[in-house]
């Protein structure tokens, strides 16, 4: 499934920019010490609007999936930060026999020719990317 | 003091072209007020829901030549909104701001020649743009589309598979809703899909996405219904038996995506169906039917078991017992629900809870109607109500 070309919409550059030097940028509120995902409207916690970004680790775990029946199957996710928020995410590198709440991903970084660079997360151990 | 429903309005409901929802709407409304043997001019309220093919608006009230009213508004909690509106109806009846009120849904997503599943693909609409070719993706929502998530059956499917990882819920328990849900339908004249279809037809049709099958999936329908609720004492002299309200509640977890969500676990109708049951006096064990928004196979099993008719994490064995079928012990979505008769949102259980208490469900008919519990559940699972109706005042 061809993901196509991404585009900014004025919303979107500190997330872009971070991609495109590999690096997951979300939401994040200071004064609760509480992080969001990347299109958080506001911190429901003190109801600052205007949040601002920071740099997540990049660690994440599986949440749930969904395949799409395509070929190859297309696996889809919500996985959990491990600063707290869940992301909608797309997955590379599994399989259906993987998946397990829980599994360790870690974001990587798609760098295509046209567009901007995006984030897929895949397996991980302490010894690195799995596949 | 109680409140009923006396009235019921139905448009022809599926692929109906020509109308526009206001005119949709407007008719169910007519319907509605003949059925309970009221004119026009004697409804004083008028509560206003839609779909995603676009609004009746307020100006509905216009459209029907309503100059008097003393309740007008849009209501929207999504798929929670058919119970919402009752039960706002039902507590201005009560406080004495109105006697008379319309609550009507009406939506007309499809098109002709478009299929059933693009009239409700998000981020398909409008993410993508610009060059011929390669499709362009703007904004965070672009992105998800562009990476695959372009459907509300996916969100659903995310959180099927969540109960499945975690309970041991199974695609085949997910069936057995799909088959029960279609016997039900065989009875109903009404019912757009009635042909009978088994476990195996389920793990045969395509994956939507994993793990749920075409027939876990709900129709997409055209068409409009409307109710009128007004006190039980007007009730009487109206022309159709009454339907009484014996209470209502709702649930809101919203769309909490975060580490300790219960998304996909547990749902707002845990909340809801406690304090309507409250309400109404009543326990599951007193539940004759249960009418329940089926938008998927899985919201089913999910509510029934946040409403308690099992333990958290049992609806797939409760559900594959054959307890929800004709002749089973708690008959539920007994016209086919939105899986196969008619997706009206919350007007589609709320409207075959309303045929039941009357006795009008002919072939369908469930043996015993004293207590009807009914559902609505919007968003993604982020909204949820419940209603509890009877064809006796509470208390008599
Ligand atoms: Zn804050």
């Amino acid at each position: 499934m061809d993901v196509g070309v991404l585009r900014r919409d004025g919303r979107t550059d500190p997330f872009f920019d971070g991609t495109a030097a590999g690096r997951l940028v979300v939401r994040r509120c200071e004064a609760c010490d509480r992080w969001f995902a990347p299109d958080a409207s506001g911190c429901p916690g003190c109801g600052e609007e205007d949040l601002g970004w920071a740099e997540a680790s990049g660690a994440a775990t599986l949440v749930t999936w969904t395949v799409l029946p395509k070929e190859p199957p297309v696996f889809l996710a919500l996985v959990e930060l491990a600063e707290g928020p869940w992301l909608h995410a797309r997955l590379d590198g599994v399989e259906r026999a993987d998946l397990r709440e829980g599994l360790a991903l870690r974001a990587e970084f798609e760098h295509p020719d046209e567009g901007e660079s995006y984030v897929l997360f895949r397996p991980w151990t302490e010894r690195g990317s799995v596949r | 003091m109680g409140t009923s429903i006396v009235g019921l309005g139905m448009t022809e409901l599926g692929r109906v072209y020509g109308r526009s929802p206001r005119r949709l709407a407007a008719d169910a409304v007519r319907l509605a007020a003949a059925d309970a043997g009221l004119a026009l001019a004697d409804l004083d309220g008028l509560l206003v829901s839609h779909g995603l093919g676009g609004s009746p608006g307020i100006e509905l009230a216009d459209t029907l030549g309503l100059r008097d009213l003393r309740m007008l508004s849009l209501v929207n909690s999504f798929g929670a909104t058919a119970g919402a509106m009752v039960s706002y109806a039902a507590m201005s009846v009560l406080n004495g701001s109105a006697t008379t009120v319309a609550c009507v849904f009406a939506d007309a997503p499809l098109k002709p020649r478009q299929s059933a599943g693009s009239a409700y693909d998000r981020g398909a609409r409008g993410g993508t743009g610009g060059a011929p070719g390669k499709a362009e993706w703007y904004g965070f929502g672009g992105m998800t589309a562009a990476l695959g998530l372009r459907s509300v059956n996916s969100h659903y499917a995310l959180a099927a598979q969540r109960h499945m990882a975690r309970y041991g819920t199974t695609s085949e328990q997910l069936g057995a809703i799909a088959v029960a849900t279609r016997k039900w339908a065989a009875g109903n004249p009404l019912a757009q899909m009635r042909e009978p279809i088994t476990i195996e037809d389920h793990q045969r049709s395509r994956w939507v996405s994993e793990p749920l099958h075409l027939l876990d999936c709900c129709l997409v329908s055209n068409g409009a219904v409307a109710v009128i609720v007004t006190s039980a004492d007007r009730a009487r002299d109206l022309a159709r038996p009454p339907v009484h309200l014996w209470g209502w509640g709702q649930g809101h977890p919203g769309d909490r995506k975060e580490r300790g969500s219960d998304f996909g676990l547990t749902t707002g109708a845990a909340a809801s169906g406690a304090a309507a049951m409250k309400m109404a006096g009543v326990t599951p064990a007193d539940v004759d039917v249960c009418e329940l928004y089926d938008c998927y196979t899985y919201t089913v099993l999910v509510t029934l078991e946040d409403y308690g008719f099992c333990a958290k994490g049992e609806g797939g064995a409760f559900a594959a017992s054959g307890a929800l079928g004709p002749g089973g012990s708690l008959p539920t979505n007994t016209g086919g629900g939105q899986l196969s008769a008619y997706y009206m949102w919350g007007m589609t259980p709320l409207s075959e809870a309303v045929i039941q208490a009357r006795g009008d469900g002919g072939e369908r008919q469930a043996p015993s109607t004293d207590v009807i519990l009914v559902s609505g559940n919007g968003g993604i699972l982020d909204h949820h109500s419940t209603l509890v109706v009877s064809p006796h005042e509470k208390g008599a």
